[in-house]
């Protein structure tokens, strides 16, 4: 049963660690156009590789938020 | 008898629901800027190659680069006319050039000829005549070096290594 107090503490620690991926992502960026300006073109592909996995865990993550709210909306409307 | 006033009685805020709701547009808000962020890395690895200038540098010519004498340099702009550059004659007799601007904070390096080394006053960085490569100082990547021709008529600006 999902109540609103699971789904605050869960939401906030899916938020911590999706934050913690974004500064990566962040990292990631900075040193692609680092690279890039420099002329080390081949770090560019594995970070924006790396990026785009780290945004499918992020995605995951929300579509996790997404289905538990639903639940919730559902078992509260005693649908 | 409650301290609270009445207000709150008649005008309760659901603070439970409130943060439920809070967190989970956070949640979303966070996911879209991871998606900005994949896309900006993307973007920076399909136009990577073209932002970086190379290999469409002009041949220039460097008036007064034969009068150099050993020690000394010669201020002058390649391959626009928004970039310093620094020409400078080492002790040896050679000739050697770079980027004027400091691979640290892009502040205006200086040539220091009794050191042999290119001195950023900014935050005291300081940089090899020989190769350009940062010996003291916050920089850590070495300035740009001006590929240089020379030929009897003159000396020529051909292109930028970075």
């Amino acid at each position: 049963m999902e109540t609103g107090k699971q789904g605050t503490t869960l939401f906030t620690g899916i938020c911590l660690l999706i934050a913690v991926l974004l500064i990566i992502q962040i990292w990631l960026l900075a040193a692609s156009l680092d690279a890039a300006l420099s002329g080390q073109a081949r770090v560019v592909v594995p970070a924006s590789i790396a990026s785009a996995v780290l945004f499918a865990v992020n995605a995951g993550l929300l579509w996790y938020v997404i289905d538990f709210d639903r639940r919730r909306r559902r078992m509260d409307t005693g649908a | 008898m409650s301290d609270a006033p009445r207000w709150k009685g008649d005008f309760p805020v659901l603070w439970d629901e409130d943060h439920y709701v809070t967190r989970r547009e956070l949640a979303k808000f966070l996911t879209l800027g991871s998606g900005t962020l994949v896309a900006a890395t993307i973007g920076v690895a399909v136009v990577g190659d073209d932002i970086r200038p190379h290999g469409r540098f002009q041949r220039q010519r460097i008036d007064g680069a034969h009068a150099l004498t050993k020690g000394s340099s010669l201020l002058f702009r390649y391959p626009t006319g928004e970039d310093p550059c620094l020409l400078v004659r080492l002790d040896d007799g050679k000739l050697t050039a770079y980027s004027q601007v400091c691979t640290h904070l892009s502040c205006a390096v200086v040539h220091r000829p009794l050191a042999g080394e290119l001195f950023c006053p900014c935050h005291e960085g300081h940089f090899a005549c020989a190769d350009g490569r940062p010996t003291a100082g916050p920089p850590e990547r070495r300035l740009p070096r001006i590929v240089l021709e020379e030929t009897a008529g003159g000396v020529y600006a051909v292109g930028v290594e970075v």
